[in-house]
């Protein structure tokens, strides 16, 4: 048996080589597929629901389709043109970033502060109920309760009455100082209970260790929330930070409600502002541009507070 | 069988949703977005299905944004409905500008001649000369007026301004607040400033609505004094109720000023009509003007292509006959405008006189004159003056006005 030759060893060596690196390339193929399968249900409903309807939302920004009109004319930016030069996008635009912040500050701090104070306190399970029952109601009916709730003979001027013992009648959803706010503090009063679901779940996971080893360096109970629980609690307030900012940049529901008598628009919010353009006046294409601004400006927040996230995550590790 | 009646039910179930249910060749489809009468629609349509073979069936729509939409979208692609409730003024510009809805002169010269229709009627719906429509409401706006109240300081129906501006210091006096009016629902605002317009110039009010006369202009101006003195003299009510009609029944104001339709609204609150309440067709503030009265008329318009299949036209010319005509007031208490048919209520009745008597003319409400990308801005600063009557605000929200309406006609241009 005459040996193989240097040249014919490597030839059967190269063949060998070429063999196992096309079966796994048959295997990945293969799995690739499998995977494919069960992935299709999801990629399916995210490329139908998700990812047309924004590219189709986008492509249509630049046409002139409105009411009676079809989708075949290009018109280039004239729409954001148009976007930019209205009186009511700086005012729409102003009161968004109000919504935002609002919902991002007042809802955060009330939870984080509602989250301490209720941990471990007699009919703790109660008082998390009590305050989360606000959030299984539908925005809209939310609205129309609180709207009566302000009314001029509503029950918060009936109970201001009782106190000042003399008849209040503020129309709070009536006045340019008091519309705003009003409407936020029931946006708070809804969202509140699961931003403090949230915080309770971070604060249950924070390690006995750490804490119990500050207090024993002689650490304050505000040194220990401050210095120990909460930069273990940064990421899910992140997490709750992002719920927040994205509620007010759709807030939609009980401005739409609460902000419909209100003169002059004082109320409007780019979402708001959107449905006017969009459906009650039938400008499709230019309420299709203002869809894309909300677009660009909800992923320029969250991406900054990704990085934000990313900092903080790294900062516990 | 069992899979059988399972699969029939599910095609049902199908055609149901569909809103097809139980049709045939002879069902004529009318799409609407008056979800509160849809029930009215039908006791027409299944009239109709009666008396001439041919059933209405109807599509409700809503709320009025999806309806517009689907009718927008329907005609940009070329296939409206056959049959659909529309808006008049500019609305139906817009709409008649597609040339996809069919003219109905010769309906309309059937239905005048028979002296069933006033020609002023038939005005409503005409655009660039030729009428696009028929009628499913013509509502009046007119006062409604407390009986007891007018009674107990011994008032009568004022046939002059100066007869109404007396009876509302007596009421006054008398520490009633004479006039009802609300930012309701956010669209109210318009109600008094149409009202005092046509009341103090009818010409101007019509310039309004081409571009040709400013809201800044003085016959405006002079309008918003006028409004602003009767609020200084405390002729109207809180303006943040939301309970107009309630609050007109409690007696919280003796005069009312809403469409015929409101009569509804008041007598489910309490007053009765004709026995407690009355209406009158406010007076102009100079005599030598004509009678003249808002209407808030609902149009029903044909497809061009509807207007070729006979269905359709038996349908129409039910629904304007005097027997759809008694079947829809029953059913709904509107009045279409077809002076043989039984009135649905009192209001109706007396308005339908005292306008044949006065020889009354028919005026645009503010609401479908103005155009409609107009209508929401302009109105929300209306409300911004009822929330705060004085001229210093006045004087802002005519300034913005305007702003808002030379935009709008110099985009148009």
């Amino acid at each position: 048996m005459s040996a193989l030759s240097e040249s014919d060893q490597k030839l059967l060596e190269r063949i060998g080589t070429d063999r196992i690196a096309m079966r796994e390339r048959k295997t990945r193929r293969r799995n690739f597929a499998t995977a494919l399968l069960f992935m299709a249900p999801a990629l399916l409903l995210v490329c139908g629901m998700l990812l047309y309807p924004v590219l189709f939302n986008i492509w249509l920004s630049f046409t002139d389709w409105r009411k009676f009109k079809g989708l075949d004319t290009f018109v280039g930016f004239q729409n954001y043109k148009r976007l930019f030069g209205q009186i009511y996008f700086a005012e729409a635009a102003f009161n968004t970033m109000i919504w935002v912040v609002a919902s991002l500050v007042v809802p955060v701090i009330l939870g984080l502060g509602i989250a301490i104070l209720l941990r471990g306190v007699r009919f703790e399970n109660a008082f998390k109920n009590l305050i989360f029952l606000p959030r299984v109601l539908a925005p809209t009916a939310v609205g129309v309760i609180w709207f009566y709730v302000y009314a001029p003979t509503g029950l918060l001027n009936y109970l201001l009455s009782l106190v000042t013992g003399e008849t209040v009648s503020v129309g709070w959803l009536y006045q340019a100082n008091t519309v705003t706010p009003a409407i936020i503090a029931t946006h708070v009063w809804q969202t509140v209970g699961i931003v403090m679901v949230l915080l309770l779940l971070g604060l249950s996971a924070v390690p006995r260790d750490p804490v119990e080893a500050a207090q024993m360096d002689g650490a304050k109970p505000w040194q220990t929330y401050f210095h120990v629980i909460l930069p273990i609690l940064t990421p899910t307030l992140v997490v709750v930070t992002i719920i927040s900012v994205l509620a007010g940049f759709t807030a939609f529901d009980l401005l739409w409600v609460m902000g419909s008598t209100y003169p002059s628009q004082r109320t409007l919010s780019l979402v708001v502002f959107m449905y006017f353009e969009a459906f009650q006046k039938g400008g499709w294409a230019f309420g299709g541009a203002i869809a894309v601004v909300i677009g660009v400006l909800v992923l320029l927040v969250t991406w900054i507070q990704a990085l934000l996230q990313a900092r903080a995550e790294r900062m516990v590790r | 069988m069992q899979s059988r009646q399972w699969i029939t039910g599910a095609l049902a179930g199908v055609a149901m949703v569909l809103g097809i249910s139980g049709a045939s060749a002879a069902d004529v489809p009318l799409y609407h977005d008056k979800g509160f009468w849809s029930q009215q629609f039908q006791v027409v349509g299944d009239a109709a299905g009666e008396k001439t073979g041919v059933r209405i069936v109807q599509n409700s729509y809503a709320p009025p944004e999806q309806y517009k939409a689907f009718v927008q979208s329907s005609i940009a692609s070329g296939s409206p409905p056959d049959l659909f409730t529309w808006w008049t003024g500019q609305t139906m510009n817009e709409l008649v500008a597609t040339g996809q809805v069919a003219p109905l002169d010769d309906v309309w010269e059937k239905l005048v001649a028979s002296g069933e229709y006033d020609q002023s009627t038939q005005d409503l719906f005409k655009v660039d000369g030729k009428t696009y429509a028929v009628p499913f409401s013509v509502a009046r706006w007119v006062v409604l007026y407390n009986k007891k109240m007018f009674a107990d300081q011994g008032l009568s129906e004022p046939k002059t301004w100066e007869e109404l501006m007396a009876a509302a210091d007596k009421l006054k006096a008398a520490g009633i607040t004479p006039f009802n009016a609300t930012v309701q629902e956010g669209w109210r605002g318009f109600i008094w400033f149409s009202e005092l317009m046509i009341r103090t110039d009818p010409e101007a009010y019509k310039g309004l609505f081409n571009g040709t006369v400013a809201y800044d202009s003085p016959a405006v101006e002079k309008v918003f004094q006028l409004w602003s003195d009767m609020y200084a003299k405390g002729y109207f009510t809180d303006p943040r109720s939301n309970e107009e009609p309630q609050d007109f029944a409690r007696g919280k104001a003796a005069m009312y000023l809403i469409g015929e339709w409101g009569e509804g609204l008041v007598d489910a609150a309490g007053l009765k009509p004709d026995a407690d309440f009355g209406a009158f067709i406010m007076p102009n503030m100079d005599p030598k003007l004509p009678s003249a009265v808002v209407v808030e008329a609902g149009p029903m318009v044909v497809s061009v292509a509807g207007k070729e299949k006979p269905d359709i036209m038996t349908a129409l010319n039910f629904w304007t006959s005097v027997d759809g005509a008694n079947v829809w007031s029953k059913a709904s208490g509107n009045f279409i405008g077809n002076t043989k048919a039984d009135a649905p209520n009192p209001t109706v009745a007396k308005i339908s006189a005292d306008m044949k008597t006065n020889n009354t003319v028919a005026m645009q409400r503010w609401w479908e004159a103005v155009p409609p990308d107009l209508q929401g801005e302009l109105v929300a600063e209306l409300n911004g003056f009822l929330l705060n009557p004085t001229m210093d605000n006045a004087k802002m929200i005519m300034g913005r006005m305007q702003a808002l309406n030379a935009d709008y006609w110099e985009a148009k241009q």
